[in-house]
């Protein structure tokens, strides 16, 4: 009797340190399972007859993957990092003065204007990107943006602008008016204040946005794969897509792309982390 | 020209301010305008307006963005639909609602219609529910607890059409590693392939969705349990509640909030899957797994009948301005304060 409390209390003081830590482990290690398999594998010879390997650990480990990935992908990649690239510097560009409008606006007598602008940024993010692109197809056509990066970049700036304006705005809203205020009564213009004070102070929103805007555009698949049909532009994620659809003899190879495509989503995991989350939270809830 | 004094406090001073400022501007241009008429009174607006003006200048660039890039495509969206119209012109002839006609009446939309709306019931549940279990299990604090829930967030950053590859290579029907394992359980004897039916296809469309939700859900239904303030679950349990009845009567209500904008926005997220349905299947077998975005793509880049691909493109579109009518609604008091 006495013993059997005993162990209830010992368990009760010391399930916590190990039971939820094993639970977690087991909770994130089902959600990760399948990119460990792949990249995992993609380290391994393979055939199409394993097409993933069960095993934890390579057996031979080797780079050859990557090394044909590399040969029949490379120039996707540059296409991706330029178009992702691009479209932040649009996005940002657009978006930081257009936060700054809008704050200051909501101190001057034009919150209704502020709301309604914030709607329609609200708005625009619900828009789904299918019913954009027919119309994209037709202009591009007309402009000879069709198969180009330009096009991509103005293309994907739809799903960076209004998100990155709307991070940037609850940023900038929370920096204290006093600031700018200062500037104004020392006679700083309003492009000034902007740019001496209320941006070098929205950094870390900027880098927040930044990040996003550029997962956003790495990741882009719809515009990608409809704006550039039948030309050379092709990025990362459409090149994914016929090397997958064109190889059933080696699956590797593949595997290895998809860890090259996944890359920036890691490097942004390992050292954005911080901003990751905040502009999960701002994008979401904040508006 | 005296400039606007900012507000000491920004709330309860504002309303007040705001109307005998106006009154004042209006008051004072009547009276230029009696004097002068029109372009001095113009000038003097201009002149009392002068850094809203300004300001409007810093906005005016993302302003002329959308109305290129939204607002004009919308409604050249609309003029599509009512033309007949191939893929390369510009317009066409002028024919009415016969490309919504023709859509309704069309059995692969109906399938599209009926397939997206069991895929977003079915993927928003489990998204939701497993999203939620596991947000429940990291709001306590624990040895690497922080980390995990890092990890955890991956799936969600993947490109789609990455994660779409490697279940399309996990779930492929001799080899893929699902069927091995199921067969070296003993569970089955002769490979599953998963692509040849409707039913299979959409099943493996609505499961990589969900692994692609859950850390979405999970991460902000993990932010709103943190926002509930722990007082009120002890308070519950002095008071003599089970785990459940805290559950039920504490976290949900005041998890309801966010919630509701968790929701709507994993419907938006998912109305809008594209990739994951080109990788894995195309919208096969048969246009089995064709869902409203594919099929406006089929319709529009395949079948060449941007017309009637527009019709169901706008369809879709007044979908997605319900549910934002409905997420506006919802974050209504933070819109507001501007």
């Amino acid at each position: 009797m006495i013993r059997r409390v005993t162990m209830r209390v010992f368990w009760r003081r010391h399930a916590r340190r190990f039971m939820l830590p094993a639970g977690g482990l087991v909770i994130t290690g089902l959600m990760l399972l399948p990119i460990y398999f792949t990249a995992e594998t993609s380290f391994e010879p393979t055939s199409a007859l394993q097409a993933l390997s069960q095993s934890l650990v390579p057996s031979h480990f080797i780079f050859s993957n990557y090394r044909v990935a590399f040969d029949v992908e490379h120039g996707s990649i540059i296409t991706s990092l330029l178009i992702a690239l691009g479209a932040v510097v649009l996005s940002i560009g657009v978006a930081l003065p257009a936060s700054y409008g809008l704050t200051k606006l909501g101190y001057l007598q034009s919150r209704a204007i502020v709301s309604v602008a914030i709607m329609v940024l609200l708005v625009t993010q619900m828009v789904p990107g299918i019913s954009l692109t027919l119309a994209f197809y037709k202009l591009f056509l007309h402009f000879h943006l069709l198969n180009s990066i330009a096009g991509l970049i103005l293309a994907d700036s739809t799903t960076g602008m209004p998100f990155a304006t709307l991070v940037l705005r609850a940023y900038m809203g929370s920096i204290p008016v006093e600031l700018s205020d200062a500037a104004y009564v020392d006679g700083a213009s309003e492009w000034r204040t902007f740019r001496s004070v209320v941006a070098p102070l929205a950094v870390p929103a900027i880098i927040t946005a930044g990040l996003f805007v550029f997962l956003f555009a790495w990741g882009d698949f719809l515009y990608a794969y409809t704006l550039t049909a039948g030309g050379n532009v092709t990025p990362l994620t459409k090149g994914l897509l016929s090397f997958f659809a064109n190889n059933t003899v080696n699956w590797g190879p593949v595997l290895a792309t998809v860890v090259l495509a996944a890359v920036p989503s890691g490097l942004i995991l390992s050292f954005g982390q911080r901003y990751v989350m905040g502009g999960l939270r701002a994008g979401a809830l904040k508006g | 020209m005296p400039r606007e004094e900012p507000p000491p406090e920004r709330k309860a001073t504002w309303s007040v301010r705001a109307t005998v400022g106006a009154d004042e501007a209006l008051a004072e241009a009547r009276l230029a305008a009696l004097r002068d008429g029109g372009p001095k009174r113009a000038r003097q607006w201009l002149r009392s307006h002068r850094r809203q003006a300004l300001l409007f200048a810093f906005v005016a660039p993302s302003l002329a963005y959308v109305v290129v890039f939204f607002a004009y495509p919308l409604v050249y969206g609309v003029t599509m639909s009512l033309e007949k119209m191939g893929f390369i012109a510009q317009s066409g002839p002028f024919i009415g609602l016969h490309n919504y006609n023709e859509e309704v009446h069309d059995p692969v939309t109906g399938k599209a219609l009926v397939d997206t709306a069991i895929f977003l019931v079915a993927s928003i549940f489990f998204q939701f529910t497993i999203g939620l279990g596991i947000a429940s299990y990291f709001n306590r604090r624990f040895f690497l607890s922080g980390f995990l829930r890092s990890l955890i967030i991956i799936p969600w950053l993947f490109p789609p059409i990455a994660s779409g590859t490697i279940f399309a290579i996990m779930f492929a029907g001799d080899g893929g590693i699902i069927d091995e394992t199921l067969h070296s359980l003993h569970l089955i004897n002769s490979p599953i392939f998963w692509f040849d039916s409707s039913f299979k296809a959409m099943f493996v469309i609505t499961f990589v969705n969900v692994w692609i939700g859950i850390p979405f859900n999970a991460v902000l239904l993990y932010s709103g349990l943190q926002d509930i303030p722990g007082e009120l679950r002890e308070a519950a349990a002095l008071d003599g509640c089970g785990a459940w009845q805290r559950f039920r009567y504490v976290t949900v209500p005041l998890l309801r909030p966010v919630s509701l904008i968790v929701i709507m926005l994993g419907i938006i997220y998912t109305v809008k899957t594209f990739d994951l349905v080109i990788v894995l299947t195309n919208g096969g077998p048969d246009n089995g797994s064709q869902l409203m975005s594919t099929w406006v793509y089929t319709l529009a880049f395949q079948n060449f009948e941007t017309g009637q691909a527009a019709a169901v493109a706008n369809m879709l579109f007044v979908f997605c301005m319900i549910i934002a009518f409905f997420y506006i609604r919802a974050t209504r008091r933070e819109v507001a304060i501007a």
